[in-house]
């Protein structure tokens, strides 16, 4: 059983490589039917399929290839014309084969889809267009397919006939059908090699896809006693092997020397292995470094130093060879996902009655394995995007003035250390106007949103889930999967998109997708005594900023950064870093891009850039919000790595409860348990007047702290040595005024709160109306009694009865 | 001579054979001290049991876990049993440890305030949990009785499976 699944597993691995090649082979077989070459491969693929899946006794596939096989037969002996509603026919079988592989591989087996429509319609094809076979050329054919593959493995499960038979009837059977083959092989050889063409009855290919299969053939038979013919067989096919070897041998070799690739199949599992022992190294490295460093430091100008410097840096660099070397392993070609559009686009553009023609560049481009599994997806859906939505109909373009054949342009390119796939279509542009409107009528943003936003953030409204341009559902665009798949399975791959369009001329996409997964380039943050780590894939940029450039717009922090307003977020609120309040003045903000949106990070410190590998933090703690995992420093620490996409989402959240964590934790962290610990300050540039102040509150047995004026007051308040409950503000005093010592505190995100109780001898309405837009919560005007400022006070800080 | 080697080989097999039966019947557990309890749990989920040294806290976990620590290159969670069990967090002493239990793949690392000997207890003298611990929810695995003393043994698959 065990060699069942070996053979079961070759079997699967070879088949999808071919039909992956095959999809592309028959798009362009369409515009160039008459090639023979590309016929016989393609033939090549169906019948190889077809043999291994009989001999696996896979009916049902058996059944679909071979009918495909006739039609291709009939096609590459020029019995058949390649049209359009033939390659459909021809198309839709090879999709089912595909189907039919995927339920193999998933559950061993090839049952539970219907082919029998698809092999009817292939019938038509192949005997209805013209052509009727005779029943003579139909056995003739058959029998040949019967003898192209091992003839003994065919035999039995192909030809009921045969079944009967006895071993020594086999045999000779066998001789039979082979001198026959030879003969044709011969008269056919004779004719084709002038024409330059590739052998096709012979099973001996010399690429690898034809030989693979045979030792995984071979070897079963022998255990189902079949083993008697096959010695006789065997010889003979090696015979015949070696006459026909010589003269095909050179043909193909002159003809296509490059195709013959040195590769040996590896296991993925391996390579992860290899890449994991790697990561290990590169951390071994690091700290190796630092070591280094160190020792540098303690024993400078000590001779054996320069020696370990040596070391060191020779394991340095090795190591980091050897990472992309076995990066370098694990790549594969970005032409590999590229390979199925055009056959996509070939359908759809027949689906849309559209003309569309697919540009392919940089096919060549290599990605890590894991990331091109991922990219597929995305992919398939802007493409999709592009032709329904994009490119206009042959009609609306001629009238454009545009050519009559859109083209959709798919190129992929390094880019430092990642790599940008291109989606260009000359199609009608994205109207960043009309993705207003629309994301307005379905309530994605509000009309405030919709004011402020720029082109590009339109632009990227086509990302949002429940977002939908067309104004009438397809059959492409239909199928319950938006645009937002792409920019989770971007984001996931800690991707960035960008979007560039011009109405009337095109819409062009980027993704930039950083190159491996598993090491990654990060930016080292701190925040009070704690560190993380972002993917440098994600940073934009870092600024530093002075916290007076921090603004505070509808409870949410903010700052401009050239001419956009960033949100702001802080580290600590996201992972609740216990705070204590900083003197600084100055603060980091690492701008984070991830697909089109962007968010301000404030941290404390920025530590730098390092290379990290990516440890997942087990079972136990998977699925924290906002941590990708863990990497293992230099010093042997554990830092987390931050998860960037998790991490602006919880910053849309994170301001709100942020402030009332402040409060709340103020509160708690402050437990008030004396009066004292209440803390008021009195801002008056007028002695007497803090006097007067200060006597009506004493009684209470407050802590007060004055100043004289909003200068003061301001740099008391951010110095952070005192926690105050309320102020008491003066409205006029010099150098700053109560108004705008009120705004300038109200900016401040942890004074969000702070009750300020203006004392003015202002009177007027329109000053009252000032304090409360400055923020003010109460006005009180002089003169006032000592308990009437002492109970507001009270009030305004909660003051409990006890402390009375 | 070979009357000797023979008494030897007689011994030893002698000894084999004791050591089976006992494997039998004994549970090897080792002991540690959270609050004034004593737990237990089998040797031989035991990786290791290390001192005390630095972690790093990751946030958004129950107050429990303190976070994560580095164990020769692997990335493990760290749970303090103190507070888990509902005591108040004590500072670290010289006798405080960490042990690292495993089942299966899981692995985490717990923090007790004592060590105090490896044990081998009869299977016949570990009793069932006791009925006010429901079911299948319980860390509880049994309750082994000594001369002077009882002993909560531990189940580790529960320690070790998240709960939050």
């Amino acid at each position: 059983m065990d060699e069942f699944q070996e053979i079961l597993q070759d079997f699967l691995v070879e088949s999808f490589e071919l039909v992956e090649k095959l999809d592309e082979d028959l798009v362009e077989l369409e515009s160039n039917p008459e090639d023979l070459d590309l016929l016989n491969g393609i033939f090549r693929v169906a019948h190889t399929i077809k043999g291994a899946s009989s001999f696996l006794n896979f009916d049902i596939l058996t059944h679909l290839t071979h009918h495909m096989e006739d039609v291709l037969n009939k096609a590459r002996h020029g019995e058949l014309v390649i049209t359009p509603d033939i390659m459909d026919v021809v198309l839709e079988s090879i999709d089912l084969m595909k189907a039919l592989l995927e339920t193999i591989r998933d559950t061993s087996e090839d049952a539970g889809i219907d082919v029998s429509s698809c092999v009817a319609r292939l019938d038509k094809v192949s005997g209805g267009d013209g052509n009727v076979e005779s029943p003579v050329s139909e056995a003739s054919s058959t029998t040949q397919n019967v003898v192209e593959e091992e003839p003994v493995e065919e035999t039995p499960a192909e030809e009921p006939d045969y079944e009967n038979m006895d071993e020594s009837e086999i045999e000779d059977e066998i001789e039979r059908l082979l001198k026959m083959r030879q003969a044709e092989d011969k008269a056919k050889r004779d004719a084709k090699i002038a024409a330059g063409e590739k052998v096709l009855s012979a099973p001996p290919e010399p690429e690898e896809d034809e030989e693979e299969p045979e030792p995984a053939k071979e070897e079963p038979v022998k255990k189902e006693t079949l083993a008697a013919p096959k010695p006789v067989a065997k010889p003979t096919v090696d015979a015949s092997k070696e006459d026909e070897e010589d003269p095909k041998a050179a043909a193909p070799a002159k003809r296509a020397p490059a195709a013959v690739e040195q590769t040996i199949r590896v296991d993925v599992k391996r390579l992860d292995h290899l890449m994991n022992l790697i990561g290990e190294l590169v951390l071994a490295k690091n700290r190796l470094m630092k070591i280094n460093e160190e020792v540098e430091e303690r024993y400078e100008g000590e001779e054996f130093l320069e020696e370990l410097n040596q070391v060191v840096s020779i394991v340095s660099l090795v190591t980091t060879d050897l990472q992309i070397a076995v990066m370098k392993t694990r790549m594969l070609p970005i032409g590999k996902v590229f390979n199925k559009f055009p056959r996509m686009i070939r359908d759809l553009s027949r689906e849309l009655n559209k003309k569309i023609e697919l540009v392919l560049a940089g096919e060549d481009t290599e990605l890590d394995k894991s990331i091109v599994e991922e990219i597929g997806d995305p992919l398939v859906h802007i493409i999709r995007n592009s032709c329904d939505h994009g490119i206009e109909t042959p009609q609306d373009r001629i009238a454009k003035g545009k050519e009559e054949v859109g083209t959709i342009g798919l190129k992929a390119y390094n880019e430092g250390n990642q790599i940008v796939i291109q989606i260009d279509d000359d199609g009608k542009g994205l109207d960043a106007a009309m993705l207003k409107n629309k994301s307005l009528e379905k309530g994605i943003i509000s009309e405030k949103e919709a004011d402020n936003m720029s082109d590009k953030e339109a632009f990227g409204l086509i990302f949002k889930p429940g977002f939908s341009t067309a104004a009438a559902v397809t059959s492409v665009s239909g199928r319950g999967v938006g645009m937002d798949v792409v920019k989770t399975n971007i984001e996931k791959l800690n991707g960035i998109i960008d979007i560039d369009s011009e109405v009337g001329v095109g819409t062009s996409m980027k993704l930039k997708i950083p190159l491996t997964l598993a090491i990654i380039q990060a930016l080292l943050v701190g925040v009070q005594e704690e560190y993380y780590a972002i993917p440098l894939a994600s940073v934009l940029e870092t600024v530093r900023i002075s916290k007076d450039e921090i603004y505070t717009v509808e409870g949410r922090s903010v700052m401009r950064l050239r001419d956009d307003v960033l949100s702001l977020v802080h580290i600590g609120d996201i992972f609740e870093v216990e705070r204590i309040l900083d003197a600084s003045d100055h603060a980091y903000v690492v701008v984070l891009g991830l697909g089109t949106s962007k968010l301000g990070l404030i941290v404390d410190t920025l530590v730098g850039q390092e290379e990290i590998v990516i440890k997942s933090l087990g079972d136990y703690l998977k699925g924290i919000d906002g941590i990708a995992g863990a990497t293992i420093r230099g010093d042997g620490g554990v830092t987390l790595i931050v998860d960037v996409v998790a991490l602006m989402q919880m910053a849309r959240d994170v301001k709100s409860t942020a402030m009332i964590d402040a409060s709340s934790e103020g509160a708690s962290a402050h437990e008030k348990t004396k009066a004292s610990d209440y803390t008021v300050m009195i801002v008056d540039d007028s002695k007497t007047d803090r006097m007067i102040m200060r006597k009506a509150l004493e009684p209470l047995g407050m802590t007060l702290i004055e100043a004289g004026d909003g200068q003061e007051a301001l740099n008391i308040l951010k110095s952070g040595e005192h926690n105050f409950d309320a102020m008491l503000v003066d409205i006029e005093m010099p150098r700053m005024d109560g108004y705008s010592l009120a705004s300038e505190i109200k900016k401040y995100n942890k004074y969000k709160n702070l009750p300020l109780i203006a004392v003015t001898s202002r009177t007027g309405k329109s000053d009252r109306m000032r304090g409360v837009e400055s923020g003010m919560v109460e006005y009180i005007t002089k003169p006032y009694s000592s308990d009437y400022l002492a109970s507001v006070v009270q009030r305004n800080v909660n003051f409990k009865a006890e402390f009375l | 001579m070979s009357d000797k080697l023979k008494n030897i080989i007689n011994k030893q097999s002698a000894q084999q054979e004791s050591a089976v039966t006992q494997s039998d019947n004994v549970v090897q557990l080792v002991g540690f001290v959270i609050g004034d309890e004593e737990y237990a749990v089998p040797i031989l989920a035991i990786q290791e049991i290390i001192k005390p040294f630095d972690w790093t806290r990751v946030p958004q976990v129950p107050k429990y876990v303190l976070g994560v620590f580095n164990l020769r290159g692997a990335v493990i969670p760290l749970i303090d049993l103190r507070t888990k069990f509902g005591l108040k967090p004590k500072k670290h002493s010289e006798e405080t440890r960490f042990i690292v239990m495993r089942h299966g793949d899981d692995v985490a690392g717990f923090v007790i305030d004592r060590l105090t000997m490896a044990i081998r207890i009869k299977k016949e003298n570990i009793g069932p949990a006791p009925d006010t611990v429901n079911g299948d929810e319980t860390i509880i695995d049994g309750v082994g009785k000594q001369e002077d003393k009882i002993i909560t043994i531990l189940k580790v698959n529960k320690l070790l499976e998240r709960d939050f």
